[in-house]
């Protein structure tokens, strides 16, 4: 018969006198199960909790209750500390606060904080006899990586992770490696031109053993889990067989094309900022006198964001080209400049100082490009100065959004994954902007949200760093991918005999840890341990209640409730 | 490998940190104040999600603590750093703070007998909390040794310094607010309705002061209008030369969150470019905007100054319709004046030092500097010459 330890932490006097400490133990002690009812002084000093796991080793308890301070004091990390002498086993060791919630609250009414405290540890027995722990799971790290997309992000997430030692799989849609770089004449802000920031990854990449190249390949099909994905890759007719233990998607993002916006495809002389870019990149003439306009086919309903990289973009076309010809007339038209930080906005006046004009707009007025056959000026009305201006051009760049690319929602399904409602991957949350839903599938890159090159490779490293935590370790748990430090609650956890494959589960699982799988002719739920992450949405759908977390299950739960109501305990 | 020296225990220090840890590398994690989590604790949301960031940095922060690869060295500074041929000495300065953070247990007893007001709560969002003494209002009468029942409080504590042999090195101490004074215009300090964005968070905040309560400063009763400033300090030669990247968002979080509390309040925006370039910014702006109604002034108001009716006049020209006109409005909040740390490193480069990440390598939101930390991460272990270690 498994009993109970109990501390009650006075907390150097801070919880007695208002909650009355030797009536409490009197009170508990008469509990059923409890070994042992122990006062102790201040349980958060490292003193008193030596002195602790001394009395629990001795006392043949099996469980612990601590009752102290609320978990965002400091009882939390003793909970931690002496789940340890528990094996562990998070669900044999409770925390009750009678700090804030009883003796600080109440304190005007010692005998009401009394009762309460009573009761709080009287429930949380209820659920200490009841608590289950869930087996942990642990797979084998296959220590390969795959890297989807071969653009600035994806090359530097490969080099990083193959300079650590680890084989890469770059797999890329296109013909050779380079993403938008190949696109580009120079990168903002340094303004090196983009072969020769090219050049050194492409060197290091095919000078690198450990790295294999699959080109004109996208990814068909993939399953499993953190440290063991298994991958179908397709090229043509041609198929592969990965078996890798993280993913990285760096696919980068595509370009929107202003079909119908200012006069493009109609009048010569308009292009996309892309178009330019091809331009200056093939050394061709660039005439004398340029209009850009920004936020095309941004910051509008269709797509209501800044694309981030557009402005820079612009300012270094501009800036170079009024370096190039000092007597160009160079004119950019904006609805609010998006340099922010320190060397963008450098990299903005840089542009001022060089003699780039810079004319603001408003949404609702766009500029009027005119012309016949090939354009001669742009009308605007520049808010700033509050006049009408005609401006001769002799081209039009237009700058437009990057899109997400098409595959993403696929990707996104195969590694059940969330995407934005612009069809961007997406994060799970902002403090952790690399990982996803799913542990062992990280993000990066333009992919993840438009960025410069430079911040793509920066994140392609970081999410190469994220994937070294799993690809540098042998085997790996399924609690070690939580984010508590005492591993996750445990996963859910299914009695196939109960089970009547109704799916529930599996709609409304978020990590998709939950499937349908033919036993002995019948479906059957079954959960995935290292997709889990114990958030217990499926015990609440699951019709016959099969579906349980162990360390929070039903008879647990509902021993609490019926001693919070004083009803007799279901046997 | 050697162990890594993390500058800074904020976002990016910590993210660095962490995973330097999974990866198997010993890491120095040295933090100036007396707990982890550097700015994000002052903010009381984040945008773009709404979100307290409390829970998911405090887990982190307890992570951290737990790993046993990481030593995390509170109220200490790098005082130098000598480079040697088998990695660097770094000398680390420890003021240990009056209050022992392991042992204070929160009480407030000291906080209670405290006359000159020297004893300062915890932060709302500060793992694991403890009590701290400003040592500038310290009169050292010991009242407070005496009444701690934990026995946390030692006033003769003195400083130490320890030499730490490290490999790699990491920057990540984040940002300073800026003195205001060199720009009088904004009447910093002449109100005490004239705050920062900052000062702003705290004191709305819904763990602070007024449970959330907009509320003036002065008196206490409920302002009718308030003014956000973008650029005060920023994007000026007088002060800060860059744009600080995050107050546009900041200002547009806290005006709806405004707007959210106490509708009637009008909320207005001068701004000079409103930037929001991350996911979801611009559809955060047009909600404050079109859905909750802040509105937006564009131009840089030229004078900021008390009235004698308690309320501030603010003198500005909307640049889109050149109209210039003075209004009065019950606050005014201040955005802009954060300094990068390592500043002084990049004054002219187009790219920040290599080895720093977060808002000191640059201004970042939580976000960027998340992933800054990966990064800088990442680099430090490509960077070590043993190459990196097993898990």
């Amino acid at each position: 018969m498994p009993g109970v330890m109990v501390f009650l932490c006075r907390c150097c006097g801070r919880i007695p006198p208002t909650v009355d400490l030797s009536a409490l133990g009197e009170k508990i002690d008469r509990e059923e199960g409890v070994v042992a009812v122990e006062t102790r002084d201040t349980i958060c000093l490292p003193e008193d909790r030596a002195a602790m796991l001394r009395s629990f080793e001795a006392g043949g308890a099996d469980r612990i209750l601590v009752a102290a301070c609320s978990p965002y004091g400091k009882a939390d990390d003793v909970v931690a500390k002496l789940s340890a002498a528990c094996g562990g086993d998070r669900s044999r060791v409770r925390l009750v606060d009678i700090r804030e919630g009883c003796a600080w609250i109440h304190r005007r009414d010692p005998v009401g904080a009394t009762a309460k405290a009573g009761d709080l540890i009287g429930m949380n027995l209820g659920f200490l006899r009841h608590g289950k722990c869930s087996a942990d799971a642990v797979v084998a790290v296959r220590p390969e990586c795959m890297v989807v997309g071969a653009g600035s992000a994806g090359m530097a997430a490969a080099l990083s992770i193959a300079r650590a030692g680890h084989r890469v799989h770059l797999v890329e849609r296109g013909a050779g490696m380079g993403g938008m770089l190949k696109l580009l004449s120079h990168v903002y802000p340094t303004d090196a031109g983009a072969e020769e920031k090219l050049k050194p990854s492409l060197q290091a990449i095919s000078a690198q053993p450990l790295i294999t190249l699959h080109a004109k390949t996208r990814v068909a099909a993939a399953t499993g889990y953190a440290g063991d994905f298994k991958i179908r890759l397709a090229s043509g007719t041609e198929e592969t067989n990965l078996h890798v233990g993280a993913v990285i998607l760096a696919t980068g993002a595509g370009v929107w094309l202003p079909r119908g916006l200012y006069r493009y495809g109609e009048l010569k002389g308009v292009l996309t900022l892309m178009e330019l870019e091809r331009r200056r990149k093939e050394g061709e003439e660039t005439p004398r006198r340029s209009v850009f306009i920004q936020c095309v086919g941004a910051r509008c309903p269709e797509r209501p964001y800044c694309a981030t990289f557009c402005c820079p973009s612009s300012i270094k076309n501009a800036a170079l080209i009024k370096k190039e010809d000092p007597g160009a007339e160079v004119t950019i038209l904006h609805r609010d400049i998006m340099t922010p930080g320190a060397i963008l906005e450098r990299y903005y006046r840089s542009a001022l100082e060089a003699g780039v004009r810079f004319i603001r707009f408003a949404a609702d007025a766009p500029p009027v490009v005119s012309g016949e056959g090939k354009v001669d000026s742009v009308a605007v009305f520049d808010t700033i100065s509050g006049v009408k201006r005609e401006i001769a051009a002799d081209q039009v760049i237009l700058s437009t959004p990057l899109v997400a690319n098409a595959d993403n929602t696929k990707l996104a399904e195969l590694f059940h994954i969330g995407i934005d409602r612009y069809g961007f991957f997406r994060e799970d949350y902002p403090l952790h902007p690399l990982e996803t839903r799913q542990a062992g599938v990280f993000i990066c890159g333009s992919a993840r949200w438009p960025v410069a090159s430079g911040d793509a490779a920066a994140q392609g490293e970081g999410a190469a760093m994220k994937a070294l935590a799993i690809l540098g370790r042998e085997r790996l748990s399924a609690r070690s991918l939580s984010r508590l430090p005492e591993g996750k609650l445990g996963h859910a956890r299914i009695e196939d005999a109960f089970c009547s494959g109704c799916g529930n589960c599996v709609a409304v699982c978020p990590y998709e840890a939950c499937a349908l799988q033919k036993v002995g002719g019948i479906f059957v739920s079954r959960v995935n341990k290292m997709r889990c992450r114990a958030c217990g949405s499926c015990t609440s759908v699951c019709p016959n209640g099969t579906i349980q977390m162990p360390e929070h299950n039903a008879r647990a739960v509902g021993a609490m409730i019926r001693r919070a109501f004083s009803l007799r305990e279901a046997r | 490998m050697l162990p890594v020296l993390i500058e800074g225990g904020g976002t990016a220090g910590i993210t660095a940190a962490l995973d330097l840890a999974a990866a198997g590398c010993r890491v120095h994690l040295i933090e100036r104040s007396n707990h982890l989590g550097g700015q994000v604790l002052n903010l009381d949301k984040i945008y773009p999600t709404d979100h307290c960031a409390f829970c998911p940095l405090w887990t982190d922060i307890r992570r951290l603590q737990a790993d046993p690869r990481v030593t995390v060295h509170l109220s200490s500074q790098i005082e130098s750093l000598v480079e040697t041929e088998e990695g660097s000495l770094a000398t680390i300065r420890t003021t240990p703070p009056f209050i022992a953070p392991e042992r204070c247990i929160g009480c407030g007893a000291c906080f209670d007998v405290c006359a000159p007001g020297a004893v300062k709560p915890p932060g709302e969002h500060v793992y694991p909390p403890s009590f701290r003494i400003d040592n500038d209002l310290c009169n050292r009468c010991g009242s407070c040794v005496g009444i701690c029942p934990s026995a946390a409080i030692d006033l003769a504590r003195k400083e130490e310094r320890k030499t730490l042999k490290v490999g790699q090195v990491i920057r990540a101490a984040g940002f300073a607010e800026a003195d205001l004074k060199p720009l009088p215009e904004f009447g910093y300090g002449l109100h005490p309705d004239i705050m920062t964005s900052l000062e702003f968070e705290a004191w709305t905040a819904e763990a602070g002061p007024n449970n959330g309560g907009i509320v003036r400063k002065s008196g206490g009763g409920r302002p009718a209008n308030i003014a956000f400033i973008q650029c005060s300090g920023a994007r000026d030669d007088r002060l800060l030369p860059w744009c600080s990247a995050v107050c546009c968002m900041h200002a547009l979080k806290q005006s709806s969150w405004v707007k959210r509390r106490d509708p009637g309040i009008d909320c207005c925006i001068f701004y000079t470019d409103l930037r929001t370039v991350g996911r979801d910014y611009y559809a955060y702006s047009r909600q404050a905007v079109d859905k909750a109604g802040v509105r937006r002034v564009r131009g840089r108001p030229g004078l900021v100054h008390p009235l004698p009716d308690g309320g501030i006049a603010v003198k500005f020209e909307d640049t889109l319709t050149q109209k210039r006109e003075i209004r009065r409005f019950d606050m005014v909040v201040l955005n802009g004046n954060l300094r990068p740390s390592a500043a002084d490193r990049y004054e002219s480069g187009m790219e920040p030092p290599a080895e720093a990440c977060g808002f000191a390598a640059e201004p970042a939101d939580v976000a960027q500097s998340a992933w800054q930390g990966s990064a800088t991460a990442m680099k430090a272990l490509s960077c070590d010459k043993e190459g990196p270690c097993r898990a």
